[in-house]
């Protein structure tokens, strides 16, 4: 499957559930025009999970989705015994595994992608359920399953890398947005859990 | 006049937190605080304990109890600042998160106590005031009793102008 697929997917199940992106898979939720409630972990790479962790102990009523990148979730590997500590029953992690750094631009390999069991070290660490899916029917037959059950939750999803396009992101700025979106973004979830308060 | 007394009694900083709103303790263990943790180990009425396995956690999962409206406290030692520097710049100053923080100055020589930390021979002691400078991060120390006041004024500060706050905690809290 493809990163807009798996997003797609979760955004088609996702309900009012907080979803916190990070990297590639922000700018695809970007892409299929996810809404509200959502906070991007940006530009910080394996901020996600404990980001979520945080909205998931404050709202202890509402999923999170977390969906991380391998290569974040390998610069906070012990942030999964942090999430197992608590054990947040509304917590779920999604991990869009590609094996490359600067998906599409550059692809370069993250570590130990041969080798790495990211479900079985989401496991060992104390995540109550761990799923992994290869292709987008089954992660569509069973995303409702993956999000109604009791967490915390891990999905590792396979996801296909595009092909490099080398050189082409030098011709463009990192945008403004880039460093102020994570801060607009907390202000708008903020005021969106105020207006949807639970009784 | 009796000697001054460094070590501020950990009921002290619990009595200010709970004035504050504090509602969770998220941390990565601090050796200059450990009065403090056992405390909060033990249970306190009201306060959520947090472990995190690096301090880069402890600030987000800070930031997200903010988002959602809750009051944490980050609880450190200078070494996980420096260690966090990159999320602090995220969270707190990109982002503009109020989150505030207890930093014990681990290192710090005894003799130093009450006196300027650029004049510990220890550079984890005396970075850690340059460092949020350059940050561009306020902090207030807190040295003796008299100085928890300051615990009020930096919620205040971070609340008003939604910026991180650090409390250095300059000798190891008491036990009481």
């Amino acid at each position: 499957m493809n990163l807009l697929q798996a997003c797609t997917i979760i955004e088609n199940a996702r309900k009012d559930a907080i979803l916190v992106a990070t990297m590639g898979a922000m700018f695809a939720f970007d892409g299929i025009k996810a809404a509200q409630p959502r906070i991007s972990s940006v530009p910080l790479m394996g901020g996600a999970a404990s980001l979520g962790l945080g909205l998931a102990i404050a709202e202890p009523s509402r999923t999170i989705i977390v969906v991380d990148g391998d290569a974040s979730l390998l610069m906070q590997l012990g942030g999964l015994t942090t999430v197992a500590d608590r054990q947040p029953v509304n917590f779920v992690h999604f991990v869009v595994r590609n094996g490359a750094q600067f998906s599409g631009v550059a692809n370069l390999a993250t570590p130990a992608d041969a080798c790495v069991d990211y479900a079985g070290l989401a496991a060992a660490a104390g995540y109550r359920r761990t799923y992994r899916f290869e292709n987008e029917t089954a992660l569509a037959a069973h995303i409702e399953e993956v999000l109604g059950c009791v967490g915390p939750t891990f999905v590792e999803l396979r996801v296909v890398t595009p092909p490099p396009i080398p050189g082409a992101p030098m011709k463009m700025e990192i945008p403004d947005l880039q460093f102020q979106r994570m801060g607009m973004e907390a202000r708008t979830l903020s005021a969106w859990l105020k207006d949807h308060a639970h009784g | 006049m009796g000697e001054r007394n460094f070590n501020i009694p950990a009921s002290g900083y619990l009595d200010a937190l709970r004035r504050n709103g504090v509602d969770h303790f998220v941390t990565v263990p601090d050796w200059v605080q450990l009065g403090l943790h056992d405390r909060v180990e033990k249970g306190v009425e009201g306060l959520s304990l947090v472990r995190c396995c690096n301090e880069d956690q402890a600030v987000c999962v800070s930031a997200g109890l903010r988002i959602a409206g809750k009051k944490p406290v980050t609880v450190v030692q200078n070494q996980g600042l420096y260690a966090c520097i990159n999320t602090i710049r995220a969270v707190g100053l990109d982002a503009s998160l109020p989150i505030v923080f207890l930093v014990g100055q681990f290192g710090r020589e005894f003799s130093n106590f009450g006196q300027e930390p650029s004049l510990s021979s220890r550079n984890t002691v005396k970075l850690l005031e340059p460092v949020l400078n350059a940050l561009g991060v306020k902090f207030w120390r807190l040295e003796d009793e008299n100085d928890l006041g300051r615990i009020d004024e930096a919620f205040a500060y971070a609340d008003k102008e939604s910026r991180p706050a650090v409390l250095i905690v300059g000798a190891p809290t008491g036990w009481n």
